[in-house]
Order: structure tokens, then C-alpha cells, then sequence
């Protein structure tokens, strides 16, 4: 186990500037008694090479932060500041990966992967060349002429990594990228993911609903509060690294696990709660 | 972190103004229409007026409006348009219903299927007009000959969305009817024919419009009577403002016809 | 029917049987007019049907006026489409526009607009200009409404991925959704391509213009009664043709997905 001291000495003592800063974010929809407070005075922040999650019940406002963060949703109030930048509209240094399919049915793994270099104006034989580098990194050399029709679900995932890499974003964020898939190929890629963290020392800040996936890729985890969205805590996750799916069998998993959910189940059945009370309250019409 | 430079504020959101997803309201939308027409009727007034064209080509709104009020009280367009509206009626009665029995037996058959319907979906979308030679030896060159043709063009159209909505019934609600040990009259009278009509109908709809081209230009062909008569007719004394009033007034016919038929139809689905 | 049976018996045999009752059809017609049961002076004997076949393709210049038909279909197709894809594309774009508007298009659909053809005789004469002009009018409203409907069926989330690489409006045009709504493009071209075809060759028999549907019409007047039958057939057949070819061609040009 002291592998576990090593690697919570060294991200107590690499302390550096904040590459991402959320501040004080606030965002509500609708106005007057309908409006819905999505996310409340959200604050936490993202240093250089940190993999950081945001776990939260379905409706605390994920996916609004997502959006905002990302650049998708420009009126919000507070700050989301990214290398110093009030982040107001996609930010260059921030590459993103959604939950839903989003792959180009009508180019192939090669050509998609080079599909943010051809927007630049990147010469040929450079772009297919890093798209190359990038399709072997998330492991999928050999597939590139194959179209996405032809791949699984997760291999299409996989190709919109490797998309949202090949323009070396300083920061990759992500929308539960593997919420489509099933749970062996979420834990694969899980590790497919942190190696590639690991070797890139990319900043990473993933949003997620699940507990297992944010415990085995994150540095830290910022949990939040069913509606309004706000942050319940920061759990800081000291396992060791180089970490592998093989994690998920540790006490030390089981541990960080069992203590998140204790946070997670009283707003996951506020949320549960809310809805059902919703359906109540809706009269049943003849 | 106060020190705060707004990167690209402005620029990212307003440079990708395709996939909005805001409301439209409706008085917008009527302000488009409103602005829509007034346009066309001022450039095709101005284009009238300005003499570029043949003045016969592009007659004035004025006397357009003046021809379709003329037409609305002469007594022989009405007697043209009960001749097509016959004509009409009538093919869509026989086309119809030789239409709907054939799809229920193609729709309820998959061998029946396999062996005919192909012919009956790749001769849907053929001229039908060129049978009309045909149709005259056959019956003649009055109102008989129409009816044929327009029985003949909406038939394949009616029998291929009968079929098909045979087919798109949901299985569960045969089952449901069989393990409720409903009689063939029960099943068809609940089951198939509520589940059906919607399919059906809009077969009707769009068998109405092949029905209503196909005796218009029957009668523009060969016919003493009829409105396609009576467009050659208005066509050969080259008076332009009255034959675009009398598009005009069939466009708008056909148009609440197909529009009658489409409430009934969506009527059904719910 | 038959439950547990080979491919051949599931497939081969409807349309077999579909062939043999066509045939059947037409012989127990020339049975019945060679009986003298059917009037031989209203429908010809399908024999002498299936010989003026030839000699029609031959005497009545059947490939200079396929090539006056084809002609006419391509243009009219052509124009469809350069004019129908950039309405549609502006229909998706102006929101307000489309939601005014795609109403009146669909009626536009359904309106008997044919009958127009007299009025570009009076402004064209008899002339190809007339049986094209009338075709891209008919041939125009599917195609406008498909290529509106292709492009509002772009995934949002492809236009977020553009958005997030900061796409400007004509890259996130040309590289996102006109390839996402090609194929409800190509669909649109199908379907007014053969509004398009159904259309020149009825104008052509309308008003006894140059192609193929002059052929019918020149000879009923000539009261040549097999031949119009086997011109009647020959079209019929070469629509068919044509059909089946924008089939093929829409789900060939259809990048695998």
C-alpha cells in the first residue's frame, strides 16, 4: 500500500495554477414559479493533468454544466474561466466528447478522426498522419477505412475520442461518453481512458451518473445536490497509479464507493422522490 | 479571478446560426405569409404593368380577380365543374374500392403478396394518362372514358396503402383479439378496420388527387364538357385573365378537397 | 402458406406464380378475342400486341424520341433539383420561413398543377421549353419538402460537435448537414424525378409534342390498334425501367451507414 502514500504525496505537493475555474455558476431555466434552477453557485476547479468527475443524480443540472462549460450555453451568470478566459462560446483549448452518438455516419474512422485538422486547414499527409497516431492511442488501428456503421457502440466511442483528441485540447471534457454502453465495455474503456490520460497527461473533467466509472478514472470527485444542482462535496480519490479496471476489486475502491453513495443515495431519492410526486400531482386525464 | 478576458464572447454562438431551436411565434409566422403574398402580387402587378412581357402573358391581379368573380356566376362553370366532380366521385368509388380489396387481400396474404404486388408498385408510378386511347375505344368518348382513367390511376395508389397499412397493424392487437376469442366479423369490425382506417384513408387522399389530375387532363384531351374542357376551351380564345382565374379556382377546389380528406383521415389516426 | 420451406419455395415461387398468371392472363385474352368472345376491333390480339413491338421500335423512331423524352426528363430533373435543393435548404435555415411556408409547398404537392400546361403553351408554343417547364413545376414541391426534411433530421449532436469546433456557418453547411441530409436528398430526387417522367410523357401526349407520348397519341389517331397497345406497353415498360433504376441508383448512392 504505499503505493497509495506516493501518489497522494504527489498530488498534495504538484499544486499548480488551476487550468479550469468554475466559479460561482448559476443557470436557470424559465422564469416566474415554472423556472428551474439548474445549477446553483457551482464552484470547484481542474489543475493541469488532473482527471476530475462530476457525479450526480439524474436532473441535478450535469448536462447544463456540461453545456456551459463546453461554451454550448453562453448566458449564464458567474464564472467558468479556462486557461483565465471567461469561457462565453467553445473555447479552443477545450475539446469535447457527448453522450450521444456523434460520429459521421458518412466518413470513415480515418477521415473522422482527421475531421478537426481538415477544418484548420491542416495538410493532408500531417492530418492523416496524427489522425493515424490518435486511432492507434484509443486502439483502434486496422479499423481506419472501416465506416461507423460497421463498428459497435463502443468503437464508435472510442473513434469520437480519438476526434476530440487529434486537436490536443488542453482540457477534454466529457459528457458519460460510455453511458450507451454495456458495463465489461464501460470498464475497458475506462482503462483504455486512463492510460491515455496517464501518457498524455491530459486534463480531463468527466460528467457522469456513474459511481464505479468516476471512482476508477478520477483524481477527484465532485459530487452534487439533486435540484438545484450544487456541490455536495469533493472527494479526493487516492488510489495508486498507473491504475487499471483491476481497481474496481480493492477495498480501497469498495471504501471510496460505499462512502460516495451515502452521499449520492440521499439525493438520488430526492430526485426519485420528486419525480414520482410529479406523475402524482399530474391528474390522470380521460 | 476577476482579471477576465471574454474570449470569442460574441463570435462562437452567432457564427453557427444553423440548428436553432427557439419558438416561432404565430403572429411572425402570419406576418411571413402576409409579407409573402404581398410581394408575389406586387412583383407579378409590376411585371403586368411594366409591359417586359406580353401584357396577355401576365394580365393584371385586377382583371384575374374581375374573371374569377365572372366565372363564379356564369352558370356553365358550374356545370363543368358537377361534370368533374362526377367523374371524379365516381372513379374514386371504383378505384377505391377495388383499391381497398385488393390491398386487404395482398396486405393479409404474404404469398399473394410476393406473387402480385410487384406489379402493382412498379406500375403506381407510370403516366396513366397515355391508357386514355385505350379508354376511349373502350368506353366511348363521354364522361365513361374519365371515370375509367381516374379509376384506373387512383387504384394502384389506394391498394398499396391499404396493404401497407394492413401489414403496419401491431401483432399484439391480433393476438389480443385471439386470446379474447373474437369472431372474423369481430376481428374486423375491432380490430383490423380501427387500425386500419387512418392508412386507408390517407390512401384515399392521395388516390383523390391522381383522380382529380387524371379527369382534368382526360378532359383537356377529348370532352364537350368537364373543367379540363372547359380550360381548352378559355385556352383557345386566348383569354389569359380568365384562364388563370379558373386555375386559380380548380387549384383551390382540389386544394379543400385534399385538405377535407386529410382532416378526415387524421381524424381517424387519433 | 407454405411454413417450413427452402427460400426458393418462400421466394422463387410467388414469383413464379406472379409470372405464370400475367401470362396465363394474356392467353386466355388471345384465347377469348380468337373465340370471337372478346371484339377484336376494341382490343388487339396480345400476339399481334407483342409483334408491332418491333415493328414500332423500328418504323415509328423509337430512339430519337426516347432520346426527345430523355432529353426533356433530364433537364426538367436537373432544374428540380437546382432550384428544389437550395428552397429546401432555406426552408430549414429561416425557421419562421419554413414553419410560414412548408404548409403551402405540401398543398402546392397535392394540387392538380398540370392542368396549368395551356398557359406556357400560350407563353412557349409547342415547344420542349413548354413540356420542361411544366415538369420542374410538378416535379419541384417533393423535392423541397424532402430536402427540408433531410436537413431538419440532421442529430443535434452533430451540430453541437460543430459547434464545439467552432465551424463557421458554411463549413457547418457543407460538412455536417448537407452530407446528413443526402440521403433524404437523394429520396427527394427520386420522387420528383418520377413526378418529372410521368409528367413530360403526359404533356408530350397532351399536346402531341416530339417523344414518346406523341408516339401513342400519333398512333390512336392513325387508329393503328396494336400499335397503340404495344407504344402503350413500351412506355409503360420504360417507365418501369426508369423507376427501377432511381431505385437502384438512390440506395447505390447512399453512403453506407
Amino acid at each position: 500500500m504505499s503505493n497509495v502514500a506516493n501518489a497522494s504525496t504527489v498530488t498534495t505537493v504538484a499544486a499548480p495554477k488551476p487550468q479550469l475555474v468554475i466559479d460561482k455558476v448559476f443557470k436557470r431555466f424559465g422564469d416566474g414559479p415554472g423556472a428551474v434552477v439548474a445549477v446553483d453557485q457551482v464552484s470547484f476547479d481542474v489543475r493541469p493533468g488532473e482527471f476530475v468527475a462530476v457525479i450526480g443524480p439524474s436532473g441535478c443540472g450535469k448536462s447544463t454544466l456540461f453545456n456551459i462549460i463546453g461554451g454550448l450555453l453562453d448566458d449564464y451568470s458567474g464564472d467558468v474561466l479556462c486557461e483565465g478566459d471567461r469561457v462565453a462560446g467553445p473555447h479552443p483549448a477545450i475539446g469535447m466528447v457527448f453522450q450521444e452518438e456523434s460520429t459521421f455516419p458518412w466518413r470513415n474512422v480515418l477521415d473522422n478522426v482527421a475531421f478537426p485538422l481538415e477544418l484548420r486547414g491542416v495538410g493532408k499527409a500531417e492530418r492523416l498522419e496524427r489522425a493515424h497516431h490518435f486511432i492507434d492511442l484509443v486502439g483502434l488501428g486496422g479499423f481506419e477505412k472501416r465506416m461507423p456503421s460497421e463498428l459497435s457502440g463502443g468503437m464508435r466511442q472510442r473513434v469520437s475520442i480519438a476526434r476530440t483528441l487529434v486537436s490536443q485540447p488542453h482540457i477534454l471534457l466529457m459528457d458519460e461518453p460510455f453511458a450507451a454502453l454495456d458495463e465489461q465495455t464501460r470498464l475497458l474503456l475506462g482503462d483504455k481512458i486512463t492510460q491515455i490520460q496517464q501518457d498524455l497527461k491530459q486534463t480531463t473533467l468527466l460528467i457522469t451518473h456513474n459511481l464505479t466509472e468516476a471512482v476508477q478514472l478520477s483524481d477527484r470527485i465532485v459530487v452534487m445536490t439533486y435540484r438545484p444542482g450544487r456541490v455536495k462535496r469533493t472527494v479526493s480519490i487516492d488510489l495508486p497509479r498507473p491504475r487499471t479496471s483491476d481497481v474496481v476489486s480493492s477495498a480501497a475502491f469498495g471504501k471510496y464507493v460505499a462512502e460516495i453513495w451515502a452521499d449520492l443515495r440521499e439525493e438520488a431519492s430526492r430526485g426519485m422522490a420528486d419525480a414520482e410526486g410529479r406523475t402524482r400531482g399530474a391528474a390522470p386525464r380521460g | 479571478m476577476a482579471a477576465t478576458k471574454p474570449v470569442g464572447a460574441r463570435a462562437p454562438l452567432a457564427t453557427t446560426s444553423w440548428g436553432r431551436t427557439g419558438r416561432v411565434s404565430a403572429r411572425s409566422t402570419n406576418v411571413i405569409r402576409v409579407c409573402f403574398v404581398l410581394g408575389a402580387a406586387i412583383i407579378w402587378e409590376s411585371l403586368s404593368r411594366s409591359g417586359l412581357l406580353f401584357r396577355d402573358v401576365v394580365p393584371s391581379l385586377v382583371a384575374i380577380v374581375a374573371s374569377m368573380g365572372k366565372l363564379l356566376v356564369n352558370p356553365a362553370f358550374y356545370a363543368n365543374l358537377q361534370v368533374t366532380a362526377w367523374e371524379v366521385a365516381a372513379s374514386l368509388a371504383i378505384g377505391g374500392v377495388a383499391g381497398i380489396v385488393v390491398g386487404i387481400v395482398l396486405g393479409s396474404n404474404k404469398f399473394l403478396a410476393r406473387a402480385y404486388e410487384p406489379y402493382v408498385y412498379y406500375l403506381a408510378p407510370t403516366p396513366r394518362i397515355i391508357f386514355f386511347p385505350v379508354m376511349i375505344m373502350w368506353f366511348g368518348v363521354g364522361i365513361a372514358s374519365k371515370i375509367a382513367l381516374g379509376a384506373l390511376s387512383c387504384f394502384f395508389t389506394i391498394a398499396l396503402s391499404t396493404a401497407a397499412g394492413m401489414r403496419g397493424i401491431d401483432k399484439v392487437l391480433i393476438r389480443v383479439g385471439r386470446t379474447f376469442r373474437a369472431t372474423p366479423w369481430q376481428m374486423a369490425t375491432k380490430i383490423y378496420l380501427p387500425a386500419m382506417s387512418a392508412p386507408v384513408l390517407n390512401g384515399v387522399r392521395l388516390g383523390f388527387g391522381t383522380a382529380v389530375i387524371t379527369a382534368l387532363l382526360a378532359e383537356t384531351k377529348l370532352s364537350n364538357q368537364g373543367l379540363g374542357f372547359m380550360v381548352m376551351q378559355i385556352y383557345a380564345r386566348f383569354d389569359m385573365p380568365t384562364l388563370y382565374g379558373l386555375l386559380a379556382i380548380v387549384f383551390l377546389i382540389a386544394g379543400l378537397g385534399n385538405l377535407l380528406l386529410g382532416k378526415i383521415a387524421g381524424g381517424a389516426r387519433t | 402458406m407454405a411454413r417450413a420451406a427452402s427460400p426458393l419455395m418462400t421466394r422463387g415461387l410467388p414469383i413464379a406464380v406472379g409470372a405464370a398468371s400475367v401470362i396465363g392472363v394474356f392467353g386466355l385474352l388471345e384465347a377469348l378475342l380468337r373465340l370471337g368472345v372478346v371484339n377484336r376491333y376494341i382490343v388487339p390480339l396480345p400476339s399481334d400486341v407483342l409483334l408491332s413491338l418491333e415493328r414500332i421500335i423500328v418504323e415509328e423512331n423509337v430512339l430519337a424520341r426516347m432520346r426527345e423524352t430523355a432529353y426533356e426528363v433530364v433537364m426538367s430533373g436537373l432544374f428540380t433539383i437546382l432550384v428544389g435543393v437550395p428552397i429546401g435548404a432555406a426552408l430549414y435555415r429561416w425557421r419562421p420561413l419554413r414553419r410560414a411556408l412548408e404548409d403551402w409547398v405540401a398543398a402546392l404537392a397535392a394540387a392538380p398543377l398540370v392542368l396549368a400546361f395551356p398557359l406556357f403553351l400560350v407563353m412557349f408554343g409547342r415547344s420542349s421549353t413548354t413540356v420542361i417547364v411544366m415538369s420542374v413545376i410538378t416535379g419541384l414541391a417533393p423535392m423541397i419538402l424532402k430536402t427540408t426534411e433531410g436537413f431538419v433530421a440532421t442529430r443535434p449532436v452533430l451540430i453541437n460537435v460543430g459547434k464545439s469546433l467552432k465551424m463557421t456557418d458554411s463549413q457547418m453547411f457543407w460538412k455536417i448537414l448537407f452530407p446528413s441530409a443526402l440521403p433524404l436528398i437523394f429520396t427527394g430526387i427520386r420522387l420528383s424525378w418520377t413526378f418529372v417522367l410521368i409528367s413530360v410523357v403526359g404533356i408530350e401526349f397532351l399536346i402531341n409534342l416530339g417523344g414518346l407520348g406523341q408516339l401513342i397519341n400519333d398512333l390512336a389517331e392513325r387508329y393503328d390498334l396494336p400499335g397503340t397497345y404495344a407504344a402503350i406497353c413500351f412506355v409503360i415498360l420504360v417507365s418501369v425501367v426508369f423507376f427501377v433504376a432511381l431505385e437502384r441508383l438512390e440506395t447505390w448512392l447512399q453512403p453506407s451507414r
